[in-house]
């Protein structure tokens, strides 16, 4: 037990680690580029005293060290600022936007990883093949894939088009009980579909070459001569040791996940932490803008947590690395 | 003197194989023509500016592309946006390198910077990207060389990443130990041997950035972050997004949208060739 907790408490660690980097990246941007740094708590267009006391309240009257401490203190306790436009704190208004996120990051890294290990075992077994052919060069234009462009066909095709889907919102109004489940899943479809077109190939290519390796590799063969069928050769030998690279990507690509999230939310007007970024853009909203980054790595930062404290639960060579 | 195959370089061998593959030199072609219409975009089409006569005509005779919400011909736009696009994509791609050879280098040949160097390369590879672009973009306000230090300033880790992974397995090679041993500088040692020993890793990253960088200005100006002044492909995604006019005129967003898509197939397929034939097992 004592490896568990040692590898516990390393994950933990490193989970603060980057969390104040991220902060402090936040923190050294705003100074450090040209321009007010007020504009970041303060809107210009504020009266003189308003303007005085917000910069007061966020100390940014006082000297750079102490600055960052204040700036570290506020994160610490949930303070994000409070929003230009809409008069309310950040934190709120994000908190009430991250559900639809994770509904629609988490659904799509579902969905991937759903469909991607098939596909990459299928490629790996009749490597060479036509079948194999194919998802290498799809997943090679997959990679390659715009996320806005792939939202706007989708929404334009099956939203307009054929009007098989609804192309915006995460639910209709007037609906109760089952009927809003069924309507939020529904709106889920385009914006889900768009994010995965756009994961699946890095997915499917790794997946694809790590399990061609483990194929090739003595227990498989000894597998095999054992006279074991192919089928629990690849899905219970091979996959599983294909499969901690392929998880290690996932973590990596997290970050890309929550940017096209980003993208897609903005196209379908879902109402995530994404739309608000969108908005906040428009609307020139800085604290906005600086609450979404601080609360999308935190909420990376815990996926990955979570991720590489399961996966430590599931292979041991992870525990001892 | 016969120079059989085995004494040939093994750059040679690389470019004869990236030849065989008709992949590589068509995507490089693919690349270059795109080149080339950016720099004659005013050759190709008129700067597109004002309001035209004919609002969201479908693609025809006198629009290739069709016209957008003010009349404005898609054809001018895509062509124009082209420059911007492939501008702002190589300047930030050229930033970033230098900046990750610089740190993948020091990192592998500095043993003692490596773990401050790695960590902080790590923990940028670890954070979602956009949004802090997003935020420091909107801050410091939208312009071309605001788009290319923004995006350079994020792209450069993955650089520094697989420098540095090169650059570990060309430092611990005799050769190196042996200028060591014969009093050769740091800056000469690296120079002559770490250098060339993770050019081909760079060359790689240089196609490889360019195309995310690419995307990271698309998504940029998609949000509303662009130059104003100028046209870029995601400009024009922007604008069909914010008129509305994607939901009825797919002609709006389709050209912007094979342009990226094209652009950054031809980059990956270049940098697929290259590692294929760079690789005795599979050239």
């Amino acid at each position: 037990m004592g490896g568990s907790a040692r590898f516990l408490v390393r994950r933990l660690l490193r989970g603060l680690l980057t969390l104040w980097f991220a902060a402090t990246v936040t923190f050294l941007l705003l100074r450090l580029l040209p321009g007010d740094p007020a504009l970041a708590v303060a809107d210009p267009a504020m009266t003189e005293e308003l303007y005085a006391d917000l910069l007061r309240d966020y100390g940014l009257d006082k000297s750079l060290p102490v600055q960052y401490w204040h700036f570290l203190a506020q994160l610490a306790q949930g303070n994000l600022g409070v929003s230009f436009r809409q008069n309310q704190p950040v934190l709120d208004i994000l908190l009430e936007r991250l559900p639809w996120t994770l509904l629609l990051a988490g659904s799509a890294l579902l969905v991937t990883v759903a469909v991607g290990i098939p596909l990459g075992v299928l490629a790996a077994t009749r490597a060479k093949g036509w079948l194999d052919r194919l998802v290498q060069v799809g997943g090679v234009t997959g990679q390659s894939l715009f996320v806005p462009s792939v939202g706007v066909l989708l929404l334009y095709l099956f939203g307009v088009r054929f009007g098989l889907l609804p192309i915006g919102g995460a639910m209709d109004d007037d609906v109760t009980g089952l009927t809003a489940w069924a309507s939020i899943g529904r709106h889920l479809v385009l914006p889900c579909l768009s994010l995965v077109l756009v994961q699946l190939g890095s997915y499917v290519l790794t997946l694809r070459s790590t399990l061609i390796e483990a194929l090739g590799e003595d227990y498989c063969r000894l597998a095999r001569a054992k006279g074991l069928p192919n089928r629990r050769v690849v899905w219970r030998h091979a996959l599983r040791n294909a499969l901690l690279p392929t998880t290690t990507l996932v973590g990596l690509q997290l970050g890309f996940l929550v940017g096209g999230a980003v993208l897609t939310e903005s196209i379908y007007a879902y109402p995530g932490v994404g739309r608000a970024v969108y908005d906040a853009v428009a609307q020139l909203d800085f604290p906005v803008l600086q609450g979404a980054f601080i609360m999308l790595a935190f909420t990376v930062i815990v996926a990955n947590l979570v991720t590489d404290i399961a996966y430590g639960v599931l292979d041991p060579r992870v525990r001892a690395s | 003197m016969t120079v059989t195959r085995a004494h040939e370089s093994p750059g040679r061998l690389t470019w004869q194989a990236f030849r065989r593959n008709p992949l590589g030199p068509s995507a490089v072609a693919v690349l270059l023509l795109m080149g080339v219409v950016a720099l004659c975009a005013p050759l190709i089409a008129d700067y597109p500016s004002g309001y035209g006569e004919q609002v969201l005509a479908p693609p025809g005779g006198g629009h290739w592309f069709g016209t957008d919400d003010l009349g404005r011909d898609v054809f001018a736009q895509v062509v124009w946006g082209t420059r911007v696009s492939i501008v702002v994509g190589l300047a930030a791609s050229a930033l970033a390198i230098v900046a990750g050879v610089v740190v993948g280098v020091a990192a592998a040949y500095f043993r003692r910077a490596d773990a401050a160097l790695g960590v902080v390369v790590d923990l940028s590879l670890s954070l979602p990207v956009l949004p802090l672009m997003i935020l420091v973009a909107a801050l410091a306000g939208p312009s071309v060389p605001t788009l290319v230090v923004v995006i350079a300033a994020f792209s450069w880790p993955e650089v520094a990443r697989v420098v540095r992974s090169q650059g570990l397995a060309v430092v611990p090679m005799p050769y190196v130990s042996a200028s060591h041993a014969l009093g050769g500088s740091h800056l000469w040692i690296i120079r002559r041997h770490v250098l060339p020993g993770v050019a081909p890793v760079v060359a790689v990253s240089v196609v490889l950035t360019t195309s995310r960088a690419v995307l990271a200005e698309a998504g940029l100006s998609f949000l509303g972050l662009g130059d104003p002044d100028s046209w870029s492909w995601g400009t024009i995604l922007h604008n069909a997004q914010r008129s509305g006019s994607l939901a009825t005129a797919w002609w709006t967003t389709l050209f912007p949208s094979l342009a990226i898509l094209l652009l950054v197939v031809s980059a990956t397929l270049v940098a697929v060739a290259y590692n294929d034939a760079s690789d005795p097992r599979t050239r």
